[in-house]
């Protein structure tokens, strides 16, 4: 009844048994459907105390504190905080320009590598997975899920997934917020090729939506160097036209148009709170994910 | 700009090697599948002005350094000889050398004359040069000699300054000539001067002749033109007009006339400031000083009494100016000796006839002076004393034979000949000149123009012109042959002119004094002024002392010259071309600059140019004492300007600050 256990190019077992040290949490109270290791927004059979409350009628009996009673001669109900598990839906972006890597390593494959590694942490620690395929449009698209089956599930999706296609995330974006139930964790994966003034839109529906938003926001160093010697022709991997450039000429403007661009998505994500990462493909993931995690144990608890 | 190497300038196109590049680079281009469009997109919408901008200075500045790069090694000249060696190195260069005494003025704040900064210059100039062969042509000689290297320029004796005039067209004749007779190849010809217009004869025909002559030159004939023409403002230059010993009761005296001329100032006025200047006397090596205040251009002294001893009958002086812009003006030698006598010989078949002209010849100007005149006919020429005989007034037919051999020695020894014409005119000829038919004007004939600068008719001392045009003339005898005329009718008519000879003077006077044919006689101030002149001249030449210009004498008669004072002599070769006094057998000769050299008009920029006209020249304008040379090689020039290009281009090309530890921050 087992499928075939297959290994997958994306996970590492070394990398996921170091990272297992550390839990993933979430940064806001989520609203799982099972106990976990998360805050939950409702009270709950922990057993960390909360709060008292008034007596109602239906109430549980068991539940009424006999100590208060006997002292003040009313009826308490003794509260306690919830542990719950989470959602982690998981954005890929998959449109073409994802394709992009002058190290040996795509922008896709990148964002494989985190995003399978983080899902195996979550199932592990009971969290559900899902993940959104998005180019034109939403490619592909399961809901989380928490079982062991599910993984696999989501390892295939992610191993089928290709860079294909222009980037409609931003729409996408907005659909999730409406569509994935509240207090989720969204890890938006891409190399964010948009406007900043429309991600800010996106971030901050997501936000108001309670979702703890992640964004691990993928740029070649070829990109940011801009390194070129010779006359380039450039062509979009996303489908647009091509632009014939003379790297002397046009390599300051780009710098320019970049720095105004990153300093956009900056200004962005610390208005919107988003937990962000910037990372440049040739860094090792593994320690780019240590630091997602660890930041995250600090920002934990937060009710 | 010129170049030394200027096949190596068909490189020049190389220059277009960074546009070449540039383009097959272009051509050379990568295609690469790239993801983020957007910064790319974004960065061409943004304006391009200064990167478009530098990517052309950085081109531009490429294609200078390999500019510059080719002019330095074609080894460029600084000069404004524009063309000078474009057509590459001469097999013969010509130089012709005004030794004439202008250029001596010297420059301001330098010691260095015209001439020996013109030397240096050429010197220079044509050792950058090279040329197969180097030939001089000086002023005074007129010959072309061979040099061995332009140096030879500074030392030899023949291009040290005389007091000679000089005489361009004559010089350039040579040139001429010598290209002619070696068939010199590609020749440059250069001339140094000072432009001075008694030098160049800009009026001459021949300058048109000489024109047709070197455009006909199979070979290309470059002319280089090396000018000083700036003027010596205030520069003095001082000249005797007379000299006469005079006798009184217990000693004798010299009586000297002189005049002082100030050249104009640089704008072209007369100064007008008053100037006292120290004229000094030397005779004979005892020196008098007389202080002249004049105001103008022109100061005359008029018969400066200097006593002598009594028995001293014959002797030379010179008058001196200070040190000014131009010494070669500044002393007038002089010599005196007692009258020579004043004997006119007048040949005439007719004794009545002349007797205007016996009396224009008898008289004598000068009470201390005796003149005498004496009427023969041809045929008792052969008694005739001609030693003692300073003029002949011929008014009968042409010499023949015997008569001619009088007449040519009398004239190689100096004496002066005025022909008239006869009444029949014969078939006799004198040097290719004769009479022909008489002409009868229906009215009164007037002088159109004559010449007043020199010769016979010229002005007087005061500068005021003879009446000649107060003359009128009913008949004329027409004149065959070449001369040169000093008076004309209207219609180009001469009535009075000169034949060319090596010495003395023949004069064809194509009317007689009498009535009937002019008022030569009735309006006789032109004709005793003229007669006067002529024998003044003939009588120096018998005197014991002779006054000579510059030049006029031939280096064969120098021979036996002994120099008894000079400011400048040179070698004894060069003795009729340099200021003194020198004696020669029993006589002394003076030898003093021509009078034209004391006028300093120059030649105007547009008509040296006319004068050249068709021909390839070239003309710089150098001033006296010029330190710097006319033409350098300034290839280093070049090389700086190739390593600032490339620094400048270095510079252009530098990447801005890497900013990609920035940006993955």
């Amino acid at each position: 009844m087992f499928t075939e256990r297959r290994s997958r190019s994306f996970i590492d077992s070394h990398v996921l048994s170091r990272l297992a040290s550390v839990p993933l949490m979430a940064r806001r109270p989520m609203q799982g459907n099972v106990s976990g290791r998360h805050a939950s927004p409702h009270r709950g059979a922990s057993v960390e105390f909360a709060e008292y409350r008034k007596y109602v009628p239906g109430d549980d009996l068991r539940r009424l504190d006999w100590r208060a009673f006997g002292r003040s001669d009313r009826f308490y109900v003794k509260e306690y905080e919830a542990d719950t598990n989470l959602r982690c839906c998981f954005v890929l972006d998959t449109s073409g320009s994802m394709g992009f890597g002058s190290t040996g390593i795509t922008k896709i494959d990148y964002a494989k590598k985190i995003a399978g590694s983080l899902g195996y942490l979550a199932v592990q620690q009971g969290d559900a997975v899902g993940v959104t395929c998005v180019a034109q449009n939403v490619v592909r698209h399961i809901p989380p899920k928490r079982n062991a089956a599910h993984l696999m599930l989501f390892c295939d999706v992610l191993e089928h997934a290709e860079p294909k296609g222009e980037t409609q995330l931003a729409a996408v974006l907005h659909e999730l917020a409406e569509t994935v139930r509240q207090r989720a964790l969204v890890v938006i994966i891409s190399d964010l090729f948009i406007e900043p003034n429309i991600l800010r839109d996106c971030f901050q529906h997501l936000h108001f939506r309670h979702h703890d938003v992640a964004v691990f926001h993928l740029l070649d160093p070829l990109e940011l160097s801009f390194n070129f010697r010779r006359p380039m022709r450039f062509l979009d991997m996303e489908g647009g036209p091509a632009i014939f450039a003379e790297p002397n000429e046009i390599a300051e403007r780009y710098h320019k148009a970049l720095d105004g661009y990153l300093t956009g998505v900056k200004e962005v994500v610390l208005e919107s709170a988003i937990d962000y990462h910037r990372i440049s493909i040739d860094e090792s993931y593994e320690q780019r994910l240590l630091q997602f995690l660890v930041g995250r144990q600090r920002a934990k608890g937060v009710r | 700009m010129t170049f030394l190497q200027p096949l190596l300038l068909a490189a020049l196109p190389l220059v277009f090697l960074p546009l070449i590049i540039h383009l097959i680079n272009q051509r050379r281009f990568q295609t690469m599948r790239w993801a983020a469009m957007m910064f790319l997109l974004a960065a061409n919408r943004m304006s391009r002005g200064f990167a478009k901008l530098r990517q052309w200075l950085i081109m531009l500045f490429r294609m200078l350094a390999i500019a510059t790069l080719l002019l330095a090694v074609s080894r460029p000249l600084a000069s404004g000889w524009l063309g000078l060696a474009a057509g590459g190195r001469a097999d013969t260069t010509i130089i012709l050398l005004d030794r004439s005494p202008s250029m001596q003025q010297r420059g301001e704040g330098s010691a260095d004359t015209k001439l020996a900064t013109g030397k240096q210059q050429l010197v220079q100039t044509l050792k950058l040069l090279s040329s197969g062969r180097y030939v001089l042509i000086e002023s005074s000689n007129n010959q072309a000699r061979d040099l061995e290297t332009p140096d030879a320029l500074l030392n030899l004796p023949e291009t040290e300054p005389t007091s000679a005039a000089a005489d361009l067209p004559a010089m350039l004749q040579t040139a001429y000539e010598y290209i002619q007779a070696n068939k010199s190849g590609h020749t440059e010809v250069w001339i140094c001067s000072d432009l001075r217009q008694n030098d160049w004869n800009a009026e001459s025909g021949r300058w048109q002749g000489l024109r047709d002559s070197f455009l006909e030159l199979p070979q290309g004939v470059r002319f280089h033109l090396l000018a000083y023409s700036q003027p010596a403002s205030g520069n003095l230059a001082i000249r005797v007009a007379d000299v006469r010993r005079a006798e009184t009761a217990d000693s004798a005296e010299l009586l000297i006339s002189l005049k002082v001329t100030r050249e104009s100032g640089v704008t072209g006025q007369p100064d007008d400031s008053r100037t006292v200047v120290p004229i000094e006397f030397e005779i004979e090596g005892s020196r008098s000083t007389v202080s002249a205040e004049f105001v103008g251009r022109e100061y005359e002294l008029k018969d400066h009494r200097i006593p002598i001893e009594r028995t001293r009958k014959r002797g030379w002086g010179k008058v001196s100016l200070p040190t000014d812009a131009n010494p070669a003006d500044n002393d007038f030698y002089f010599a005196f000796s007692e009258p020579a006598p004043r004997h006119t010989l007048i040949v005439a078949d007719d004794p009545l006839s002349v007797r205007p002209l016996q009396l224009a010849a008898a008289i004598s100007p000068l009470p201390s002076a005796k003149n005498e005149a004496e009427i023969v006919t041809q045929d008792q020429l052969n008694s005739v004393e001609w030693q003692k005989i300073g003029l002949v007034l011929w008014h009968s037919q042409l010499p023949e034979a015997e008569a001619t051999k009088h007449v040519e020695t009398f004239i190689a020894r100096g004496g002066q000949i005025i022909f008239f014409p006869p009444r029949e005119p014969g078939s006799q000829e004198y040097s290719g000149v004769k009479w022909q038919q008489w002409v009868e004007s229906p009215k009164e004939l007037v002088a159109e123009t004559w010449r007043g600068d020199q010769d016979l008719l010229s002005n007087s001392l005061s500068g005021a012109a003879l009446p000649v045009g107060q003359l009128e003339f009913y008949k004329y005898c027409q004149i065959a042959g070449e001369i040169i005329p000093l008076a004309s009718l209207p219609g180009g008519i001469p009535i009075l002119g000169r034949l060319t000879t090596n010495h003395g003077g023949v004069y064809f006077c194509a009317t007689t004094p009498a009535a009937s044919d002019s008022t030569l006689a009735s309006n006789g101030v032109v004709l005793y002024i003229m007669v006067q002149r002529a024998l003044n001249a003939g009588a120096a030449a018998l005197g014991d002392t002779r006054q000579l210009i510059a030049g006029q004498a031939s280096t064969e008669e120098s021979a036996n010259w002994k120099l008894e004072a000079s400011t400048d002599a040179g070698f004894s070769t060069e003795y009729p071309f340099h200021r003194g006094v020198y004696s020669a057998e029993d006589k002394l000769l003076v030898i003093n600059r021509d009078a034209a050299e004391d006028q300093a008009a120059v030649l105007g920029d547009e008509r040296v140019e006319e004068l050249f006209n068709g021909l390839d020249f070239a003309r710089v304008d150098d001033r006296a004492g010029n330190l710097n040379s006319l033409i350098q090689e300034i290839w280093r020039l070049f090389l700086i300007a190739m390593m600032i290009a490339m620094v400048i281009e270095a510079g252009l090309c530098l990447p801005k600050v890497n900013r990609v530890a920035g940006a993955t921050a």
